[in-house]
C-alpha cells in the first residue's frame, strides 16, 4: 500500500510540476512571443503581446506538484514506521 | 535498524536517502535544469538565430573579475565562437540534460557556461551565494550524481558494447 502512494506521490508532484514548467513552456514557445511569462511593451508603455498562458496558471501547476509531496509527507507522519525487514543499509565490503 | 558507518544519518531514524525517492528526485532536478538552459537556448535562436551578439559584448565588458583578462579576450577574440555558439549550446546542453544523454559532458557544459554568468553578472548585492551559483551547483550536482543513470537515456547507453569497452566513456555519460 505504502509503495502505491509513493509511485503515486512521485508520479502526481512531478507530473505536475512538469506539466507547469515543461509542457506549458514548450506550448508558450509554439504560441509566439513573448518566451518569457511577461507582456511585451512599447516604447509608450502599451502592451503589445502578453503570455497565452499567464504565469499563474504556471505556478499553479508547480505550487500543486509542491502540495501532494506536503500531502505525501503529512501521510507519513501520521502512519506508523515501515519495518525495517530489508537489508538495504548494512555497511558494504569495501 | 541496521548500522552503516560510513554514513552516520542512517541510524534510528530512516530517511531511506538511496530509495526511488531520491532517484525520482535527481531525474526531476536534472528534467528542470536542462528545461531552464533549453528556454534560454531555443528562445535565442527564434529570436536571434544564430548571432546572438550580446554575447561577446557580454564577456567583452567582464573586466576587473576573478577570471583575469580572460572573458575580455574571448569577447574581443572568439566572436565567431560565441554568437551562434551561446544559444546552440545552450538549447544542445538542455536537451542533453532532459534526454539524460551524455549527462556528465553536457553539465559540465552549463558549468562552464553559469560560471561566467555568475562572475559576470557580479549581483553580489545578498553575498556570492545568490541564484547565479545555485544554478552552478545544480550543475555540478547533476555530475556528481551521474543524474543521467536516472530516468535518462545515459542508463541505457552504457549498456551498450562501446560502453562496456571503453569504460572511461562513463566519466562523460551518467
Amino acid at each position: 500500500m505504502t509503495d502505491t502512494i509513493d509511485t503515486a506521490a512521485r508520479a502526481l508532484s512531478a507530473g505536475l510540476m512538469l506539466f507547469g514548467i515543461v509542457v506549458l513552456g514548450i506550448v508558450e514557445i509554439l504560441a509566439g512571443e513573448p518566451y518569457s511569462p511577461v507582456p511585451i511593451t512599447n516604447e509608450a508603455g502599451d502592451v503589445v503581446a502578453t503570455p497565452l498562458i499567464s504565469p499563474e496558471i504556471r505556478t499553479a501547476f508547480v505550487l500543486a506538484g509542491i502540495a501532494v509531496l506536503g500531502l505525501y509527507a503529512a501521510y507519513r507522519l501520521v502512519t506508523p514506521l515501515p519495518e525495517d525487514d530489508d537489508v538495504r543499509h548494512e555497511t558494504m565490503a569495501d | 535498524m541496521s548500522y552503516q558507518s560510513s554514513n552516520p544519518l542512517v541510524g534510528e531514524t530512516e530517511f531511506a536517502l538511496d530509495g526511488p525517492w531520491a532517484t525520482y528526485w535527481i531525474a526531476f532536478l536534472r528534467v528542470v535544469t536542462g528545461w531552464w538552459f533549453f528556454h534560454a537556448g531555443i528562445t535565442k535562436i527564434i529570436e536571434s538565430g544564430f548571432s546572438y551578439s550580446y554575447g561577446s559584448a557580454y564577456m567583452q565588458q567582464m573586466s576587473g573579475t576573478a577570471l583575469g583578462g580572460i572573458p575580455v579576450w574571448m569577447g574581443n577574440n572568439l566572436a565567431w565562437l560565441i554568437e551562434p555558439g551561446v544559444p546552440l549550446f545552450e538549447t544542445l546542453i538542455g536537451l542533453a540534460l532532459m534526454a539524460g544523454a551524455v549527462t556528465r559532458l553536457a553539465a559540465f557544459g552549463g558549468v562552464i557556461f553559469m560560471i561566467l554568468f555568475w562572475i559576470g553578472n557580479a549581483g553580489f548585492g545578498n553575498g556570492v551565494v545568490n541564484s547565479d551559483l545555485m544554478g552552478l551547483l545544480m550543475f555540478l550536482t547533476v555530475i556528481v550524481l551521474a543524474a543521467g543513470r536516472y530516468y535518462g537515456l545515459d542508463a541505457l547507453i552504457e549498456e551498450t558494447a562501446v560502453v562496456k569497452q571503453n569504460p572511461k566513456l562513463r566519466y562523460l555519460l551518467g
